[in-house]
């Protein structure tokens, strides 16, 4: 090892946390050394958040002991964990919009009762500059982009001098260059002697960043590895799952049947010219880099956004006609990339959220049949395998993957004939996402089925047609099989090429 | 050692009973804290205040009778708030209902009770439900903030039933006094045998069962928690908001209303300005001890109304001022708020480290 560093920072010695009868983490060692970068990888549910958690100094374990520098340490709050060098990203930054970069760098450790802007913004200029983390001191982080806000969240912590970092899926709302530039200041700041802790589902970034690779699985580490010696991602998923899963479901062509949605010259909202036909049978897979008019496409088609111009026909309907009162049944479904906002609401249970959408088929005059609407969840909860399997539970107490299986299993039990799914996989661990991908070639037997994703391997797994959109407009529609086409896909997202 | 505030991983067993009862512990030490500051004696004044409230039949009665307006009132701001409509406006809601009602009495003197009584109810319920669209027009059409504009129009309702009472519907001969005429005997709602106890309680108890019911068990009860719980997720869920919006404000003025109706005709048997008494704005209070139950709401309606009654006993015999039952009431209300910190964070004692 040609390291500065490559002493264990912290050391977690058969940390064990449960919740009621949920063993979360079950006896965990682990390393975490300075100068690494630590994957720590596992499904959804497998107790990543709660070990981190434990680290930052939220959850107190059962069992275990925490050894910093090689003494025992209590973390019993984020303070203790900060104290000790320990310092987490989360997913949804914890920032002040309107102040400075600067102030929100040195936040709550400005020293003295004066501030001195500019001393704070020098100060905070060396250290971006030191760990490569391109940033204007000056700026008002409302302005920042969601990369630059992730700079200032780990400039926060190098300010605090943590010499553990850990990353909670940290490349799930950035843009690929976004991601590339993150992942050159992770390997920086490792050179410099920190420690990282990389939390993702997403294989090829652990492999291509991490040192060190743990893989969770039901609360406990199942495999240790170093990344040089593992040679594939496939070799990786058979290792995270303990079984052979290459990502690929079979998928076989249905005949195409009649149109649910025909969409011709719709312009405004972003969208310019917008003309696609989905036949029942047929996947069509919008793919493109996020904001480029995926969101008005799919606000129009869900009708929360009235076309501006153009025509829109679902089903036979035009419109405005089929939004006046759409029938809840073998009509339109959508599943939104916002499962836990959008899709669900957190604090109800399990039936009242499987009723959202699907209560007009459980009313009886007035009433609602909820000894009903309990059976039915309870038959989804076992159909498509939802843990916990209480149907009691609240939304919000469910992991990704689970909460994505509970709307799907709702969507499906309206039997649409047209879905609208936008990113349906993502944060998904890959046997919840191989799931997800069956259920829905599985719909495609009576709907069509537009997929907006941002992962071209799974428009690619999923679609018999695929549209390359660019600034608000389909740059090209062509079939999964046009070999060519397909090579040329990042071209057309960028906005180059044919279709014109 | 020093204190630190730790989240609880499960909420407190048993927590909502416990923190109810330290919160009232603590309003009522509070209380006889300042009952001491003025030089009474602290248990001596809660005693006072507990007979005068609860001690006697006749006080126990006038305890019932407060409660059936505050329970009313709390029924329809606990409807509305449910969907986390935050309708303050039960109290001009109350006033249109009264007015409402006054309006049916005092055009038909002659009829019987089996016509005057029943248009009475339904001039109440579409005054105050009328009168509660103002701010669900507001809100849905102009985006106004329900708060302020229920707020706001709470006196309006109560300026406009003092000009009514002062000018077109005042009595002839009432020397000067701010009242309507006596209501006819068929527009005041009777006893029930003979009692001091009105027909006004069976209101209730059905108002109770209707909004328990609908809350529970329809569709439109559905709706309104879904929507009050995540607003986004109600508008995926194609549910349509405003009309939720001015189904709530309609409930809630039907029933604040129906508490003015009954206020007026049973117990003041006219109108005149005394009626506004703030039932309206103590139904939050109540609404919100509750936490939103209907079944709870008669007991927090109770229990405030007690309240009531007792101070006024305490105002007689320890020469309190009034507005020592509306601090009481709002250190009771404090307390139980602050109190739910509890049902999610702990306080732990940790010896420093290092």
């Amino acid at each position: 090892m040609d390291r500065v560093a490559d002493i264990t920072v912290v050391r977690l010695e058969g940390i064990s946390k449960s919740f009621g009868a949920v063993k979360a983490n079950d006896a965990i060692d682990l390393d975490i050394r300075a100068g690494h970068i630590l994957a720590l990888l596992g499904e959804n549910g497998a107790g990543k958040s709660t070990l981190m958690s434990i680290l930052a100094g939220r959850f107190r374990p059962d069992a275990g002991r925490i050894l910093v520098d090689g003494r025992e340490t209590v973390l019993s709050s984020t303070k203790d964990a900060i104290r000790a060098g320990i310092g987490m990203v989360y997913q949804h930054f914890m920032l002040v919009p309107t102040m400075t970069v600067a102030q929100n760098v040195l936040l709550g450790q400005e020293g003295g009762f004066w501030l001195n802007r500019g001393r704070m913004e020098a100060r905070v200029a060396e250290l971006a500059e030191f760990f490569g983390l391109a940033i204007d001191p000056a700026a008002t982080v409302s302005e920042l982009s969601m990369g630059e806000r992730q700079r200032v969240e780990i400039l926060r912590l190098l300010a605090r001098d943590s010499r553990v970092l850990i990353f909670d899926e940290p490349t799930a709302v950035l843009t690929p260059p976004e991601i590339v530039h993150l992942f050159a200041a992770l390997k920086s700041m490792a050179n410099r002697g920190k420690a990282i802790v990389f939390i993702s589902h997403k294989l090829e970034e652990v492999l291509s960043l991490s040192d060190d690779i743990a893989i969770l699985s039901r609360g406990r580490v199942v495999d240790r590895v170093e990344t040089r010696v593992v040679c594939s991602k496939a070799e990786l998923a058979s290792r995270m799952v303990g079984r052979e899963v290459f990502l690929e479901v079979e998928k076989e062509p249905l005949p195409p049947g009649e149109v649910v949605l025909e969409m011709s010259g719709v312009t405004g909202f972003g969208l310019k010219e917008v003309s696609l036909t989905l036949r029942q049978g047929e996947v069509l897979a919008v793919v493109g880099v996020a904001g480029n008019g995926q969101k008005a496409l799919v606000e129009t088609v869900t009708g929360f956004r009235r076309p501006a111009t153009g025509k829109v026909n679902i089903l036979g309907r035009e419109w405005t006609e089929f939004f006046r009162n759409p029938d809840w049944k073998h009509a339109l479904a959508y599943i939104p990339e916002d499962r836990l906002g959008l899709a669900t609401c957190p604090n109800l249970d399990m039936v009242d959220n499987v009723l959202l959408t699907t209560r007009q088929g459980f009313t009886r005059g007035p009433f609602m049949e909820h000894g009903r609407a309990r059976q039915v969840t309870a038959d989804m909860v076992r159909d498509f395998d939802i843990q916990p399997a209480r149907i009691a539970t609240p939304a919000g107490k469910l992991s990704g993957g689970n909460l994505q299986k509970l709307v799907l299993a709702r969507e499906f039990y309206r039997a649409p004939r047209l879905i609208v799914a936008e990113q349906p996989s993502q944060g998904l661990d890959v046997k919840a996402t191989e799931e997800v991908w069956r259920q829905l070639l599985a719909a495609r037997a009576c709907a069509g089925i537009l997929l907006v994703s941002g992962d071209l391997s799974e428009a690619l797994q999923l679609a018999d047609r695929i549209a390359v959109m660019f600034r608000g407009r389909f740059m090209d529609v062509f079939p999964v099989s046009d070999t060519a086409k397909v090579e040329a896909i990042g071209l057309a997202m960028a906005g180059v090429g044919a279709g014109h | 050692m020093r204190l630190s505030i730790v989240k609880r991983q499960e909420p407190l067993p048993g927590g909502s009973f416990f923190i109810l009862a330290g919160a009232l512990v603590f309003s009522l030490s509070i209380s006889a804290l300042l009952l001491a500051l003025q030089g009474k004696s602290a248990l001596g004044g809660l005693y006072v205040l507990w007979h005068g409230a609860f001690g006697a039949g006749y006080a126990l009665v006038d305890t019932i009778l407060k409660s059936v307006p505050i329970y009313l009132c709390g029924l329809g701001v606990a409807v509305a708030f449910r969907m986390q409509i935050w309708n303050i406006g039960a109290e001009g809601q109350f006033a249109m209902g009264a007015v409402g009602a006054t309006w049916a009495a005092l055009t038909f003197p002659e009829a019987p009770a089996a016509l005057v009584l029943p248009l009475m109810f339904a001039c109440a319920a579409l005054a105050g439900g009328a009168f509660a669209f103002i701010p669900a027009w507001l809100k849905t059409r102009l985006k106004v903030n329900e708060i302020i504009s229920t707020l706001m129009l709470n006196y309006i309702a109560i300026l406009f039933l003092d000009y009514l009472v002062y000018g077109p519907w005042k009595e002839k001969r009432s020397f000067g006094f701010p009242m309507t005429a006596q209501f006819s005997d068929a527009a005041v709602i009777g006893g029930i045998g003979g009692s001091r106890l009105h027909w006004g309680l069976v209101v209730c108890v059905l108002a109770g069962i209707l909004v328990f019911v609908m809350l529970r068990f329809t569709r439109l009860g559905f709706e309104l928690k879904a929507s009050g719980s995540a607003a986004r997720a109600s508008r995926y869920a194609r549910m349509p908001y405003d009309a939720l919006v001015w189904t709530v404000m309609a409930i809630c003025g039907a029933l604040a209303g129906t508490a003015g109706l009954i206020e007026t005709s049973a117990t003041v048997n006219r109108l005149q300005p005394s009626v506004m008494a703030g039932y309206g704005y103590t139904a939050i209070v109540v609404a919100w001890l509750a936490r939103l139950n209907p079944l709870t709401i008669a007991l927090a309606a109770f229990f405030l109304a007690g309240l009531r009654v007792g101070v006024e006993n305490l105002q007689l015999e320890l020469q309190v001022p009034a507005a020592f039952g509306n601090i009481m009431e709002g250190l009771i209300l404090l307390s139980v708020l602050a109190g739910q910190f509890f049902q999610t964070y702990r306080i732990a004692l940790r010896r420093r480290a290092g």
